[in-house]
This record gives C-alpha cells, sequence and structure tokens, in this order.
C-alpha cells in the first residue's frame, strides 16, 4: 500500500508541477493545491498506514497508527488553507490591475536595469 | 598603549580634529596646525636612532584580538625607522608645500589634511608592525587614504577614473597579500614577522610555500608599482602634487619595497623569490623609463620614472637574496645590493620628492604641465629650475649628486649577477646588466627632457594661462631642502652609512649579521675606470646623443598600437566585465517565473537523482507494507481521474470541481488510513477552499486552453515526471528505512494518563505540540490582515514610481 | 515566572495580536512598536548574557519532556541571532516612521513586522524540525504580506512569483520533514541527531540531507536556487527590503547551518562537498550580478547572494575556525546589509531615483551620510578592522587549512568585487558634481539616516570589539563542532 501510495503522491507532484508551469495563473494555484495534497497524503504514509486503531483511546484495540503524522497534517493543512486564500485574492488583486492571468504577461523586471 | 604606540595613533587623532580647526579658524591656513605632528613625529623617531645604530630594536606590544593571535605590536628596527623618517620627515616638507600650494578659500581643506593624516598614520603602521594582520590593516588604510586622496577633487572624471583605477588594483593585491598572510599562518602558526622569521628555514619546506610566495609578491608589486600592475600609478597623477609627491612617490608605492625587505628573510634563500622579484624588477625599471619618454605630460614623466626607479630598487632586493646562499660576510658582494637598494631608496625619496614639488610650481604659476606648451621659463624662475637640474640631474645618475653614487652601486649588482653560479645565472644572467644599462639611457633621456623642455627652448606664451613668475617662497623651502639633501649626500654619502643604511640592510638579511656585528657600508665617489663607471659613461653619451636626435624616433612609439596597451587591457576588462555581466543575467534572469522554476525543479531532479545514484539510496523493502483493499484501488482510480481531468479540463469550473474531488478523494483516504479528524478537517477545508476559489475566479476571465507549442510542452512534461518520479522514490527508500521505532508510543501511552485526553491527534495539537498550533493559528491571522490589506489597500492608482520606495 | 528564553517570541507575539486592535491611531502604532522593539532587543540581550554564563536554555513547551514535546533551544548561536534580528527591527521600525507611508501604516504594517520578528526568532529558537517549519510559514505569511501591502503593480507581479517559489519550498520542507521521520522516528533536533549517530551514514539519510538543502537553499537563495530573490525583493519599499535582505535569508543559512552540523554531519564528502561547490557558484553569480546593475537596490541586492555564498562555503568547510567565521560572518552582514539598504533608502529618498547615472554630488549636501555609507561600504567589503573582516579571515583561513584553495581564494577576491560594486555606488552617488533634486529639501534626511548610522555604529564597535565578542562567538562555535554538548542540554543527559 505504502508504495501505492508512494506512485500516487508521486503523480500527484507530477501533475502539480505540470500545472505550475503553464501560463495560467488558475492553473498555478490549482497546482499549489494538488501539492499540499501531495505533501500530506506523504506525511501520512510516512508515518506507516494502517499499523492500528485510529488514534482514539475509546476504540480500546491493541495498538495505533502513529497520532503524530496526523496532527502534523493537521497543522500543515490549516497552513496552507491560509496561503492558498491569501494567493487567490491575491490573483485576484492582481488580475484587476494588471489586467491578465497569464504569467508571460507578469515578466519582472529583472531584465532591465 | 605606549607612547610609540601613540605616535602611530597620533596622525588619526589629528584628524578628527581636522574639521573644526577648519570650521573654527577659518583665516589660518589649516595645514600650519597639521605642519606641527609631522615635525614632532620626525623628531621623536630621530630619538630611536642610536638604539637601531647598533641593530637594537624597539618592541611595544598591546592586544587587539589576543584571541585569535592579533595584537598591535609596534617594532621599530633599522628598516622600520628608516621609512618612519621618510614618512613623517618627506611628510612634514609636503604639508609645508601644501600650504602655499592649496588655497585657502577655495578648497576643502578639512578632507584633504583628514586624508592625508589618515595616510600618514596608515603607513606608519605599516612599517611600524610587527603583526602581519595589523600590517594588512594599515595597507588597506593606505589604499583607501590614496583613494580619497586621488578623488580630491571628486567632480573631476579623472579623477575618479584614476581613483578608482588604484583602489581596485591595490586592494586587490591587498587580498591577494591576505591570502599570502593566511598560509603563512597556517605553516607557522603565528602572525608575527620575527616569529615567522625565526622559523624560516621550516616554512621554505612547506608545499604551501610557493604558492604563499607569490600572494604575498602580488600586494608588494601591486602597491609599488610593478609591472603589468604599474597602470594605476600614472592615472594617480589626477591627486593634487603634494600628494603626488608624497604617496605616489616617497612613501606608499615604496609600502610594496617595504613588504619585500622586511619579509626577504623569510622568502629569500627560495631561488623563485629571486627570480621573480629580481627579473620583474628590472623589467619593470627598463619599462617604466622607456615609457616615460613619451610622455608629454610632466607628471607623466614623473610617473613612469618612479615606476621605473621602484623597479630599480627592487631587482636590488631580488638580487641581494643571493647574498644569503653565502655564509660569511666576507667577500659576500651580493650585500652590495641590498646596501644599494637601501641608498637608493633613500635618494629616490629625495630628488623625486623636490622634482613633483618643481611640477607642482610649475603648474601652479603656469597653469599647465605640458611640455608642448612649456618652454623657456628659465629666466622666470631660476630658483625653481636650479632644484629642477639637481633633482633631475640626481635622477640621470650624473655626479656629484647622490643619484649617481646608488646608480653605480646598482650597476655593481647587476654585473656581479652575472658571475654567480646559482639558479641558472650563466644563461640568463646577462640580461639583468643589459636591461638596467638600456634602462638608464632611457632615464637619462627624460630626465634631461624634464629640465629643458620646461626651463629652456622657445618661451609660448600664447600657450600659457598665466604669466609665469617665481614662486612664492613658502612653497620654494621644501624642494630647497630636499635638493639640499640631494647634494649632501652626493658629497657626503656616509653621513648615511651607519646611521640609517647599515641599520635597514641588517635588517633585510638578519642571518648573515651576527650579534655585535655591523655590516660593512661604506660608500665611495671612485672606484677606478671599473665596468660601472665605463657603463655611466656609456650612458650620457648614448643618453645624451638619442636626446639631441629625440625629434627623429620619438615617433618610433606611435608604432605601439594603442589599443594592445596594458591600460586599454584594464579598460576593457572593466568594460566587458561590466556588460558581459549584465548581457549574461539579463540572459538568464528573464522575468518569467516558469523560467526560475524549470531551473529550480531541474536541480530538484538532477542533485536528487545524482545522490540516489551515486550512494545506492534507492531501496524496496516489500516487508512492512499494508495491505492494499478494494477502496484504496477504488479511491487511487477516482483521484487519477481527478488529477487528469484538471490537467485536460477546458474550462475553468471544471477545474476547480475537478480540484475539489481530488481534494475529497484525500480525505476519504485519511478516513481508510485511521485518521478521522484529518478527514473531517480536510471535507471542511477542502469545500471552503472550492468556494473560494469560485468566488475569486467567478471575476476572472475564461480560462482558455494555452496553446502551447509542443516541444514547450515535451518538456514541461519531463521535468513533472521527474520531479515526480524522484519524490515517490525517495518516499519508498525512506519507508523502507525505517531505523528506529518512533516515539508514537509515548503518545499512546500518555495521552490518557498526562493529558486527560482521549483523541490522540487533538491531545497532541493543543497540549504535547500546542506551540505548533499557537503560531498555525498566527498565521491564519497574519493571511487574513494581509487578505484585507490586499483588498482595501491600493495604492497602485496613484504615482507608482513616487511609491515604491 | 515566563522563562527567559520565550520572551523573544512572545513580546512580538502580543504586540502584535495587540496592535491589531488599535489600528486607528498611526502614533499609537509607532510608539507600541518602538517599545516593543526595545523590550524585545533588551529581553534577547539578557538572554544572550544568561547563556553566555549559564550555557544553554531550553525550554519544554507545555512542560512535556523532549523528545515529546516541542522544546525551544537557546544555544549561544540563537541568542545571537535573535539579538542582532532584534536590533535590525528596531532599526527597521525607526526607518519606516519617515518613510513607509500612513497608508500602510494603517493596515497593519507594524503589527505584520512583529510577526516576522515572532517567525525570524522562533525559527532562531526551536529545537524541532516540525515546529521550525511552522516559525518558516510564520515568517514566510508575514513576509507575503509586507510583500504585497500597498499593492502596487510591480507588487502584485513579484509577489505571485515569492509565494509561488515559497509554496514550493514549503510543500518539499513538509515532505522533507516527513521522510526524516519515516527514516528515525523522532522531530525533535537533539533526538534526531542522536538517533542518526547511532547509525551513522545511511544512503537515503544523505538524500534527505540534500532535499533539506534544497529547501532552506531556497530560502537561503543559493546557486541555483536563488533566482527568485533579486527580482521579488526589488517590489517591496526600502525598509520591508531591508528586513528581507538581512533577515530572512539568514534564516536559511542558519537552518543550514544547524542541520549540517548537528545531525547531517555523516556523509560530509557528499553533503559538505556538494555545498561547498553551490557555495562557490553562488558567489560568482552574486559577483556577477553585483557588477552587471546600475540600480543601488539591484546592487545590494546581489551582494546579499555574495554573502550568502561565502556563508555556505564557511558551513561547507565544517572545523571549528570556518564555523567561527560563518558566526561572526552572519552577524556582521546581517547587521551591515540592513545599515546599505537603509542608507540607500536614503539615497533613493533624495534623488527619487534608483539610477545610479542619474544620482551625483550628495557629499556636498549630505557628507554625514555619505561617510556613513563608505564606512558601511567598507565593512561589507571586509576591509580591517570593520566588521567584515574578522569572520571572513576566519572563513578563508579554515577553507585554506582544509585545502580548499579555489574556494578560499574565491571567497577573498570576492571581497573586491563586493567593494567595486558598493564603491561604484559612493562614486557615483555622492562624488561627481552636486545637482538639485525636485523635492529633496522636504526630506527628513537626518531622521532617514539615523537607523542606518546606529548599524553602521554597531557594525564598527562589532568589528573593533571582536575580542569582546570572541568568547561568544567561540561558545557559539563550540555547540556546532560538538553536537553532544547542544544534545545533552535538550535531552538532559
Amino acid at each position: 500500500m505504502e508504495i501505492l501510495m508512494s506512485i500516487v503522491i508521486g503523480a500527484l507532484f507530477a501533475s502539480s508541477v505540470y500545472l505550475m508551469l503553464s501560463k495560467s495563473l488558475l492553473r498555478i494555484i490549482i497546482g499549489t493545491g494538488l501539492l499540499s495534497h501531495g505533501a500530506h497524503l506523504l506525511i501520512i504514509t510516512m508515518g506507516g498506514l494502517k499499523r492500528g486503531a485510529a488514534p482514539l483511546l475509546g476504540e480500546k484495540a491493541a495498538s495505533y497508527v502513529d497520532p503524530l503524522p496526523q496532527a502534523l497534517i493537521l497543522t500543515a493543512i490549516v497552513i496552507s488553507f491560509g496561503v492558498t486564500a491569501l494567493f487567490l485574492v491575491l490573483a485576484y488583486r492582481a488580475y484587476q490591475e494588471l489586467g491578465t492571468d497569464n504569467m508571460d504577461e507578469m515578466r519582472g523586471n529583472e531584465a532591465n536595469d | 598603549m605606549s607612547l610609540l604606540h601613540l605616535a602611530i595613533f597620533s596622525p588619526f587623532l589629528m584628524a578628527i580634529f581636522v574639521p573644526f580647526l577648519y570650521k573654527g579658524l577659518k583665516s589660518i591656513h589649516t595645514g600650519w596646525f597639521v605642519l606641527a605632528l609631522p615635525i614632532l613625529l620626525f623628531t621623536y623617531f630621530i630619538g630611536f636612532l642610536p638604539i637601531t645604530r647598533n641593530n637594537g630594536t624597539v618592541e611595544k606590544s598591546f592586544d587587539w584580538i589576543p584571541s585569535l593571535g592579533i595584537h598591535f605590536t609596534a617594532y621599530v628596527d633599522g628598516l622600520g625607522l628608516l621609512f618612519a623618517l621618510l614618512i613623517t620627515g618627506i611628510g612634514a616638507l609636503v604639508v609645508l608645500y601644501s600650504i602655499f600650494y592649496l588655497s585657502k578659500e577655495k578648497e576643502s581643506l578639512h578632507n584633504f589634511y583628514v586624508y592625508l593624516l589618515l595616510f600618514m598614520g596608515a603607513m606608519l603602521g605599516v612599517v611600524l608592525s610587527d603583526n602581519l594582520i595589523t600590517l594588512y590593516m594599515f595597507w588597506e588604510l593606505t589604499s583607501i587614504s590614496s583613494f580619497l586622496l586621488i578623488a580630491y577633487w571628486y567632480d573631476r572624471e579623472r579623477s575618479r577614473y584614476g581613483a578608482l583605477k588604484s583602489m581596485l588594483l591595490t586592494v586587490f593585491g591587498g587580498l591577494s597579500m591576505l591570502g599570502g598572510i593566511l598560509l603563512l599562518s597556517i605553516m607557522g602558526d603565528t602572525f608575527s614577522i620575527r616569529e615567522l622569521i625565526s622559523q624560516a628555514g621550516e616554512l621554505n619546506q612547506h608545499p604551501l610555500f610557493l604558492f604563499a610566495l607569490i600572494l604575498i609578491l602580488l600586494g608588494a608589486f601591486t602597491k609599488s608599482a610593478q609591472f603589468p600592475f604599474y597602470i594605476w600609478l600614472p592615472d594617480a597623477m589626477e591627486a593634487p602634487t603634494p600628494v603626488s609627491a608624497y604617496l605616489h612617490s616617497a612613501t606608499m608605492v615604496k609600502a610594496g619595497i617595504y613588504l619585500v625587505a622586511r619579509l626577504s628573510p623569510i622568502f629569500a634563500f627560495s631561488s623563485y623569490w629571486f627570480w621573480i622579484v629580481g627579473a620583474i624588477g628590472i623589467f619593470t625599471m627598463f619599462w617604466g623609463s622607456f615609457n616615460a619618454v613619451k610622455q608629454t605630460d610632466l607628471k607623466g614623466i614623473l610617473a613612469f620614472s618612479t615606476v621605473s626607479q621602484l623597479g630599480l630598487i627592487m631587482s636590488l632586493l631580488g638580487v641581494g637574496a643571493a647574498a644569503l646562499h653565502f655564509d660569511t660576510l666576507n667577500d659576500n658582494i651580493y650585500i652590495a645590493a641590498v646596501i644599494a637598494a637601501v641608498f637608493h631608496l633613500i635618494n629616490h625619496a629625495t630628488f623625486k620628492g623636490s622634482l613633483f614639488m618643481v611640477v607642482g610650481i610649475v603648474d601652479h604659476e603656469t597653469g599647465t604641465r605640458d611640455i608642448r606648451k612649456l618652454g623657456g621659463l628659465l629666466s622666470f624662475m631660476p630658483v625653481t629650475f636650479t632644484i629642477a637640474v639637481i633633482g633631475a640631474f640626481s635622477m640621470a645618475g650624473l655626479p656629484p649628486f647622490n643619484g649617481f653614487l646608488s646608480k653605480e652601486m646598482f650597476f655593481t649588482g647587476m654585473i656581479q649577477l652575472v658571475n654567480l653560479d646559482l639558479f641558472n645565472l650563466e644563461t640568463w644572467g646577462m640580461l639583468f646588466p643589459i636591461l638596467a644599462w638600456i634602462g638608464s639611457i632611457f632615464t637619462f633621456i627624460y630626465s634631461m627632457m624634464f629640465v629643458f623642455k620646461t626651463f629652456s627652448g622657445k618661451y609660448q606664451p600664447e600657450k600659457l594661462d598665466k604669466k609665469p613668475h617665481e614662486a612664492p617662497v613658502g612653497m620654494l623651502i621644501s624642494p630647497i631642502i630636499l635638493a639640499f639633501l640631494v647634494v649632501l649626500f652626493g658629497l657626503f654619502p656616509n653621513l648615511l652609512s651607519y646611521s640609517l643604511i647599515q641599520p635597514a640592510a641588517a635588517a633585510i638579511v638578519p642571518s648573515l649579521v651576527g650579534p655585535g656585528e655591523l655590516l660593512d657600508v661604506h660608500i665611495s665617489h671612485w672606484h677606478g675606470f671599473n665596468p660601472e663607471l665605463w657603463m655611466t659613461i656609456g650612458v650620457i653619451a648614448v643618453g645624451t646623443l638619442m636626446y639631441l636626435t629625440l625629434s627623429k624616433w620619438i615617433k618610433l612609439y606611435a608604432l605601439f598600437p594603442g589599443k594592445v596597451t596594458l591600460n586599454a587591457l584594464y579598460d576593457t576588462s572593466l568594460y566587458a566585465a561590466e556588460r558581459g555581466s549584465y548581457t549574461l543575467t539579463k540572459a538568464y534572469m528573464n522575468g518569467f517565473i516558469r523560467t526560475y522554476l524549470v531551473y529550480i525543479f531541474a536541480f530538484f531532479i538532477g542533485i536528487l537523482g545524482f545522490t540516489m545514484w551515486t550512494r545506492q539510496a534507492l531501496t524496496i523493502d516489500t516487508s512492512n507494507l499494508a495491505p492494499i483493499g478494494v477502496y484504496e484501488i477504488v479511491l487511487v482510480v477516482i483521484i487519477t481521474a481527478g488529477i487528469f481531468t484538471i490537467l485536460f479540463a477546458k474550462s475553468r469550473l471544471t477545474s476547480i470541481i475537478a480540484l475539489g474531488a481530488v481534494g475529497y478523494t484525500v480525505s476519504l483516504f485519511f478516513v481508510i488510513f485511521r485518521a478521522p479528524d484529518l478527514a473531517l478537517t480536510q471535507l471542511v477545508i477542502e469545500t471552503v477552499s472550492v468556494a473560494l476559489f469560485l468566488l475569486c475566479f467567478y471575476h476572472l476571465p475564461k480560462l482558455n486552453r494555452h496553446e502551447e507549442r509542443m516541444g514547450f510542452k515535451l518538456g514541461n512534461l519531463i521535468i513533472s515526471l521527474g520531479v515526480g518520479a524522484v519524490i515517490s522514490l525517495m518516499a519508498i527508500s525512506a519507508h523502507s528505512n525505517k531505523m528506529f521505532e518512533s516515539i508514537a508510543s509515548f503518545y499512546v501511552e500518555n495521552t490518557y494518563k498526562e493529558a486527560a485526553g482521549k483523541n490522540m491527534v487533538n491531545v497532541i495539537l493543543v497540549d504535547f505540540r500546542g506551540f505548533d498550533t499557537l503560531f498555525e493559528i498566527s498565521v491564519l491571522a497574519i493571511a487574513g490582515l494581509g487578505i484585507f490589506g490586499l483588498i482595501k489597500l491600493r495604492l497602485a492608482k496613484k504615482g507608482e514610481e513616487a511609491d515604491e520606495n | 515566572m515566563i522563562n527567559l528564553l520565550v520572551l523573544p517570541l512572545l513580546i512580538p507575539l502580543v504586540t502584535a495580536a495587540l496592535l491589531i486592535f488599535l489600528p486607528k491611531s498611526i502614533r499609537v502604532q509607532r510608539a507600541v512598536s518602538v517599545v516593543s522593539a526595545i523590550g524585545t532587543l533588551a529581553a534577547s540581550i539578557v538572554l544572550l548574557l544568561t547563556v553566555k554564563d549559564n550555557g544553554i536554555q531550553t525550554v519544554n513547551v507545555g512542560s512535556w519532556d523532549a523528545p515529546f514535546g516541542i522544546t525551544l533551544v537557546s544555544d549561544t548561536l540563537s541568542a545571537l541571532l535573535v539579538t542582532t534580528s532584534s536590533l535590525i527591527t528596531l532599526s527597521v521600525i525607526l526607518y519606516s516612521f519617515r518613510s513607509i507611508g500612513e497608508a500602510r501604516e494603517r493596515f497593519y504594517y507594524y503589527p505584520i513586522v512583529q510577526f516576522l520578528l515572532v517567525g525570524v526568532n522562533g525559527a532562531f529558537t526551536t529545537g524541532d524540525i516540525f515546529n521550525l517549519f511552522v516559525f518558516f510559514e510564520v515568517m514566510l505569511m508575514a513576509s507575503y504580506v509586507l510583500i504585497v501591502i500597498g499593492g502596487t503593480k510591480i507588487q502584485l507581479r513579484e509577489s505571485i512569483k515569492y509565494i509561488l517559489v515559497n509554496v514550493i519550498s514549503s510543500a518539499l520542507f513538509v515532505i522533507a520533514v516527513a521522510m526524516l521521520y519515516s527514516v528515525v522516528g523522532s522531530l525533535n533536533m537533539a533526538d534526531i541527531s542522536q538517533r542518526i549517530a547511532q547509525i551513522g551514514s545511511l544512503p537515503i539519510l544523505t538524500v534527505i540531507a540534500v532535499l533539506f538543502l534544497i529547501v532552506f537553499g531556497l530560502k537561503g537563495a543559493i546557486f541555483p536556487l536563488y533566482f527568485w530573490l533579486p527580482g521579488s525583493y526589488y517590489a517591496p519599499p526600502v525598509p520591508v527590503l531591508a528586513l528581507f535582505g538581512s533577515l530572512l535569508t539568514k534564516v536559511g543559512v542558519y537552518s543550514i547551518l544547524r542541520s549540517y552540523s548537528l545531525f547531517f554531519y555523516h556523509d560530509q564528502a557528499f553533503t559538505h562537498e556538494l555545498l561547498g561547490i553551490l557555495a562557490i557558484i553562488t558567489i560568482i553569480v552574486g559577483c556577477i550580478g553585483a557588477i552587471a546593475y546600475w540600480d543601488v537596490k539591484k546592487i545590494i541586492i546581489y551582494n546579499i547572494i555574495i554573502a550568502v555564498g561565502v556563508l555556505t562555503f564557511g558551513i561547507s568547510v565544517a572545523t571549528e575556525e570556518s564555523y567561527m567565521g560563518t558566526v561572526f560572518y552572519t552577524i556582521h552582514d546581517m547587521i551591515v546589509k540592513a545599515a546599505l539598504f537603509l542608507l540607500i533608502g536614503v539615497m533613493i529618498k533624495i534623488t527619487g531615483t534608483n539610477d545610479l547615472r542619474k544620482m551625483g554630488g550628495l557629499m556636498k549636501k549630505y557628507p554625514l551620510l555619505g561617510w556613513t555609507f563608505l564606512v558601511a561600504a567598507f565593512a561589507l567589503a571586509g576591509i580591517p578592522p570593520l566588521s567584515g573582516f574578522v569572520g571572513k579571515l576566519l572563513i578563508v583561513r579554515g577553507g585554506l587549512a582544509e585545502g580548499a584553495y579555489v574556494g578560499s581564494l574565491i571567497v577573498l577576491l570576492s571581497s573586491l568585487v563586493v567593494l567595486y560594486s558598493v564603491i561604484k555606488i559612493f562614486m557615483n552617488g555622492f562624488w561627481k558634481a552636486p545637482k538639485d533634486y525636485p523635492g529633496e529639501e522636504n526630506q527628513p534626511v537626518l531622521s532617514l539616516w539615523a537607523p542606518g548610522a546606529l548599524l553602521v555604529l554597531a557594525s564598527i564597535l562589532y568589528g573593533v570589539g571582536a575580542e569582546v565578542m570572541y568568547p561568544i562567538i567561540s561558545q557559539a562555535t563550540d555547540a556546532l563542532v560538538h553536537p553532544a554538548i547542544y544534545i545533552d542540554a535538550v535531552l538532559k543527559e
């Protein structure tokens, strides 16, 4: 299962990279969404899958899955939500001011001096 | 902190007061206040003569960074004292001269004297430091003060150009020297020059020795304007003439000579030292004089002359290194070269100093330094003329002036080389006296040019801005004193023999001088009709002939194409460096985020792939895998479908919904993986995210499918697949290398017992790792503020540029 | 009693929260910010002295024993960095009064600066690798907002790129932590070090170490991960740029230093060699950028990259001497970089342009500014006895002693390029014939100059007083050379 998950995670990363390399800001932000999904799945996979009951003491199981990665993911989910929200609003404002969501039209000023 | 330290630091202290003196006492020329200091210092240093006379030394130390072996160790021996006297003595004369040269009404005198004092202190520090790091510090400070002085008239383009050039070259040398110093300190485990000298034998055997030698010499050669680094010196002539007289002929440029002399006991036994110092020196001597002849600016002539004379002294020090290969003082003829070097050092300071002051006077009184405009000034400025004759004839090596004596000794040193059976000299040794002789001919020619083109010939009033007349007395005092010394040392050279020359020379070759011994330094005018005398006669004969036919062959210089000079090399490489850097930076920093991401991801794939490959990190352990169930397969299929939908979607809405689908699938995964809290949270967050996405992109244009070229897409595809593959492989390997029991069991055991909770994840979040959660909330708060500010604060409308900063 | 080492985090955090609720009065905002920044600085100085006298300070948050809870660890290195960051933040806040503009001040500029300080100080102080991630996020989120606040076109454009790159690096950080957790089963850095020491070199750990290098390298802007930096740093106003330039990259460098000395030191032949090569290339590309431009901001921005290269070179050599040099140089560079940014900020304010070709002659009217700049410039180039010298000396000597001749010489000669690039600013900005600039008389030059001058003064004292700093720096280096010191303090064995 972990190997399968690793491949799924790889696929999530690959697709997110592909999206981030595109011109459209929307696709890029969608790409970042996939990126965090991949990262979160990776954390839980690294903790070892299905090694026991859910980490609730009420379950009275002999063993529980590692609760720590789950806690980390929770933190990470919230943080990436914050970033995504900011990013979305930024994209919206950028479109308003710059009149485009095409990254090629948002070339930086590095080239000028 | 001793009186000696105070003496070294006194110029810096004085510098602090200069601006106040300038502002407070406008009616008195600031130079008068400053003048007191070098005079005081000169008399103070004279007081050391009785000690150094018998090769005694004085050492005072106080700690700066003792933990790193960095001390302010002031150390006075014959060599250091000689320089200290030059610095303060010439310094006093230059300050006196500058009082009449720089107008107190027009010039920012406070700046001038602050820089000058900075230089004086720095230079004293260089020659009186035993610790190489302190020496280096003062060394760089001389470069900096020289930089400031050259650009004293900083609104002139040429001044800035010269300042930058001198700074770049001398700081380059300084940094190389620092590298050499650090290597020495690694070899000898000390920064103290004397301690290093005492280990000279072992250092010579060290594999890093040659490396250190070259780096140190780079420092010395750039500072002392040796070929090919001399190019900064002619441009440094943009400085006010008193500065040129002081820094760029008498003192600062001799710091390189000082360094070579000072470190000779460490390095001189090496044949590399002998060859590099000797050969570079003699070639510079020739090259400088050869180029001086084609100059039309009086200061230009003197600048190249200085280059040449520095080369002369340098070559003598190189040749003098041969002396170390003989154990006894008797018959050690090469010691003569060292003595000649010291003697010429003094002589050069006197005659070159006076000549620079002459140029200053001519410039001051006629408004030009161009020999094509000058001529016939003899009748207007007889005193100046007399000084010029004394200085220039001494420079040309004519009797009875001091330059004649040291020039003869120089010839002796070069001729002796031919007889030396060391270092393969039998093959190339002849070049030394030949170059010396040719160089001396050119020296003779430009010396004559200096005097006669200026003072004799036709007076051309139409080319001059003002009517020339003799300089004010004040301006003449300093050059007269120097000219007097030229004559005095020429007639009675032995005034210097045991007071200054012997102690300095002994410090250069300490291994040859036993305790209580003195070197034999007796300078005489007449040695009979020896080769040296014939060489001098030859110089005068050929030189006179060539000077008289100057107009016939001067055009030969024009044959050298201007584009292949070292100057052009400096200019073009600086220009090319800037343009090249600009073009290069512009090429790869193209402003497209995609390009940057490609660099980053390519590096990611490359370096991690390379690491996995070379370290053979890829391991697959199938023994501890969880089983795959039907649900999981279904979810994998769904998530894959979601991904592909996003990738190929035509409309915005489809992409967003597909992203939501992927997110929900992830939360189902969490359910299967026994993470109910995660599943819930993910569900909520995903819903809110999708809503946000929809809200924002409701306002955006239709997502058009970008018609990218296929090649481009292929490139992106390869990179994406690479990133995915690297991550998958790393994840598998990381999972297959579980080396330790995780700390998780602690939470299982203690969640209820210690934290009184049943949901471990919650307890971890709010208790065990509550700190994470606190700051996670902070992140959300900042994001909230950011979003608020983004929507509300819009500075873009009003003046964009004005608000950038 | 609240533990001392939490204060540099807590004071700005509480201040930030407080400031959010008093947004209306700019005066109050300013006053509270300054008082709090002084408080943070004072607390961190007390902390530094405590660490110096009593050794490494730790606190297990929520009193859960390490490695199970989160442990904050203040060794001399972190205390030094925290102190420096607090000093810089104070200066930047002072500078902001007369420069950032009321609009931005009203929109939570000051609380976000405080949040940034929370993130930076937290990153320097935490002893937990995942908590480090969280503090990175605090710092990044604050930086996102700072870079974008104001919403000018260039800010919007550049912040998209900045956020995107950092989102990627955050995701990589998370997976790196996850993989490390999978292998060693712990998050506490001291515990990680101990566990790795038991197994020694393991291939996958080398790969993970390189992944961490990429993560921190993206923050610290080493080659070839720095491309986002020049454009993004160019966008925000000068005080924000000063904060970014002196603090953010140093957090990346610090993280490399910490991880590569504390736990990823078992395969130095690979990891440190790689770091060394990247460091040298970083210096070279930084140098190329620094001489390419006539824009004052860009020149100093590329100097950030050079400094990062020098520092990472020091880390890669990994001897006591080079570490000591790295620590010396880090503090120096933070102070002087911030000072230079603030000083060119004043130049830009006066002249109304970034372009050196359009500047000139400032020396006549603003000699104080000119000399302050020149001293800062020489300090940056490592001219003794100013502050850059000792650090560079030790890094180069350490490199030479280890046989890294090429790298050491490049570090040495990079000083020349640094000097050239900043002297170019001096020569073209302050020299040349004086001219008049529209609106210059309205600029509060003295109050803008003062914060930069304060930092330059700090830099001079730091350089000349190297002997005073030596025991502190040497103590900081000890914990880097001997991870056991750090581990023992955290795990109390």
